[in-house]
């Protein structure tokens, strides 16, 4: 008697377990298909992305290939075509690294060398994070008041307004890059450099620049991509047109470069340049800036890289 | 004993030397350092002033943010300064845009931080970058090309005004989408990035699958960055200016703004007049841009303290 019950008890739990069993095989299931469901989902929102983005570049090329492989259309004269804006887009890229690059680098130097961290670097970096949240557009307008008119230093619309302008633009990118590369530098070669004896900027110059070179070069790098594709702070700074000859190196005159060029076709331009025109130098300026915006991409890594190789077997 | 000394004298000559030079060098670091802090403050004092001299040179000026009348040169008799057409135009064209911009950005961080293969991140992280230094007028002009023909021979049939159906508020908002997604995607990877493999691993370890793992752990770790990343967004979308004022083409708002035609009709935001229109302004007219400028700046500075509030509160960073 005992002994069947004691069985039927032991099939009653029996059940249960299996009751139990099947509950929790049903609970894997559902959370196996939402695992799935979820991740099918995100497949979907990355191909959806990532189709998009393709599709730009692929368009922006199909649109301007055919005119990029004409000579004509790099003729300095002619409204169909782009070489004096060429020329100053790489014109206004040099001038305005020349200002950038050492008054960056040395605020870059300052804030991971010399400055003690506290109030001081938390305020500066609140500066910098303001000023890359400022619109371009109005940092235009702040470039025409201070650097152009008469209110500041006086200017006019001229290549120099435009890179002082840039300036104001690319600081806190810079500075970021910048001292990023410089904290990258492993603190014992700092320690190195000054237990030698030498003076701080003598270690500076000669241990923690060196060291951090690749990383300098890169964001030199992708600081020019944003200068290229930079439009909205120039428009009021740099100017819309260019004057009959814009193949010189002087800096006070006004010019457009290859993305003004693209806006004034398409707006304010667009009853005075001739809707064949206007087209050909947009499709085939845009493509020609997305081709050299993927070659400073891939410059960027491929020369830090080579600078790295040479550093470390030197 | 006599020769020491001049040998001495002319090491201590040296040392000397570089410490002035280490002096001078720590100066102009300092200025360079402080010639940022300089430049923002500029920046508020030269445009907010010049701005808010239209106040005083126009008693009209005073429906600057009541009024949706835009015309300053007094083309309609007296003139006006009313600014919230723009400012809908803006708010309307972000909105949406921050929209769809947020699912896509979140699950694409989420798929190249969680999911993708090494092979296709590879792929996927140049492409974005590429994206992110992406020319505003590039796009402007694809838009032009491409959207603004299909959007109006879809929609044309449907609106008062089929020749131009396809510029407006619709195409701008597409516009928008394109331009801040890659920034919008790269700070949400950031963020994502930030959370310790340990939260993963702990959850993972307790038997989720890995879509709990993201839901339960790594999204709520991530909540503040991703936060950021939407605000940094919008900041972008309201300041964008060259690409929208492209597609946009209106002077105005349009008659029936509280449709959904409004979106297929020329249109206004807040940054188109002050590109096409700032240059071949003078004067009063010119203060008055210079106080729209002002606007845009204030707005997107209060998204700037906003974001870093947030990142000031994440735990991972």
């Amino acid at each position: 008697m005992s002994a069947q019950q004691q069985s039927l008890a032991q099939l009653a739990a029996h059940d249960e377990d299996k009751r139990r069993l099947a509950l929790l095989e049903r609970v894997v299931q559902r959370l196996h298909t939402n695992n799935s469901v979820a991740l099918a989902i995100l497949w979907t929102l990355a191909g959806i992305v990532t189709i998009v983005f393709l599709s730009v570049i692929i368009l922006l090329l199909v649109q301007g290939i055919p005119y990029l492989v004409r000579p004509d259309f790099y003729s300095p004269n002619g409204e169909g075509s782009i070489g004096s804006q060429l020329f100053n887009t790489f014109y206004i890229l040099i001038l305005s690294e020349i200002i950038l690059v050492p008054i960056s680098l040395a605020a870059a130097i300052y804030l991971v060398e010399y400055a003690r961290p506290g109030r001081f670097v938390t305020f500066v970096h609140f500066s910098a994070e303001t000023l890359a949240g400022v619109p371009s557009l109005v940092l235009g307008l702040f470039g025409f008041l201070a650097f152009g008119s008469r209110l500041g230093l006086g200017f006019g619309t001229s290549r120099l307004t435009g890179a002082l302008t840039l300036l104001c633009f690319n600081f806190p990118l810079a500075l970021r890059l910048f001292e990023d590369a410089l904290t990258a530098v492993p603190r014992d070669f700092r320690e190195g450099g000054l237990a030698l004896g030498s003076t701080k900027w003598r270690m500076v110059r000669t241990v923690v620049l060196p060291s951090a070179l690749p990383g300098i070069v890169t964001a030199i790098i992708l600081s020019s991509g944003r200068i290229i594709g930079e439009a909205a702070a120039l428009i009021f700074t740099m100017g819309t047109t260019n004057p009959a000859n814009v193949f010189t190196l002087n800096p006070f005159i006004s010019s457009d470069n290859l993305t003004i060029r693209i806006w004034y076709v398409q707006t304010l331009g667009s009853g005075v340049v001739p809707p064949e025109a206007a087209n050909a130098v947009s499709a085939g300026a845009a493509a020609l800036l997305i081709v050299i915006l993927l070659a400073i991409n891939f410059a960027s890594r491929g020369v830090a890289r080579f600078i790295q190789r040479r550093i470390t077997a030197a | 004993m006599a020769q020491t000394q001049p040998i001495q004298s002319q090491a201590q000559q040296r040392i000397q030397r570089a410490r002035v030079g280490d002096q001078v060098a720590h100066i102009v670091f300092f200025l360079c350092a402080i010639l940022i802090v300089a430049v923002i403050i500029g920046v508020f004092v030269f445009v907010g002033i010049q701005g808010f001299r239209l106040f005083g040179e126009d008693p009209h000026a005073s429906n600057f943010l009541t009024s949706t009348n835009w015309d300053p040169d007094g083309a309609s008799g007296t003139p006006s300064y009313g600014t919230l057409g723009f400012i809908l135009g803006s708010v309307v064209t972000t909105l949406i845009a921050i929209v769809i911009v947020t699912p896509l950005a979140f699950g694409m961080a989420l798929f190249m931080t969680e999911i993708t293969p090494k092979w296709l991140g590879n792929i996927l992280r140049p492409l974005l970058e590429v994206f992110t230094g992406m020319p505003s007028v590039v796009i402007g002009f694809l838009a032009l090309v491409i959207l603004v023909p299909f959007i109006s021979k879809v929609v044309g049939p449907l609106t008062p005004n089929p020749a131009t159906a396809g510029v407006g508020w619709g195409t701008a908002t597409l516009v928008l989408i394109i331009m801040i997604l890659p920034t919008v995607i790269s700070i949400s990877i950031d963020a994502v990035r930030a959370v310790p493999d340990s939260v993963r691993e702990a959850s993972l370890a307790l038997g989720s699958t890995r879509w709990q793992m993201m839901r339960n752990a790594v999204i709520p770790a991530a909540t503040t960055g991703l936060a950021t990343a939407v605000v940094f967004g919008i900041a972008r979308a309201i300041g964008e200016a060259l690409a929208v004022s492209m597609v946009l083409k209106g002077t105005s708002l349009p008659a029936n703004v509280f449709t959904p035609l409004a979106f297929f009709q020329p249109n206004v935001n807040l940054t188109q007049p002050i590109v096409l229109y700032f240059s071949d302004a003078s004067g009063t007219t010119r203060d008055a841009y210079f106080m729209l400028g002002f606007l845009l700046l204030i707005i997107s500075f209060l998204f700037v303290c906003v974001s870093r509030y947030l990142a000031s509160r994440s735990v991972y960073k």
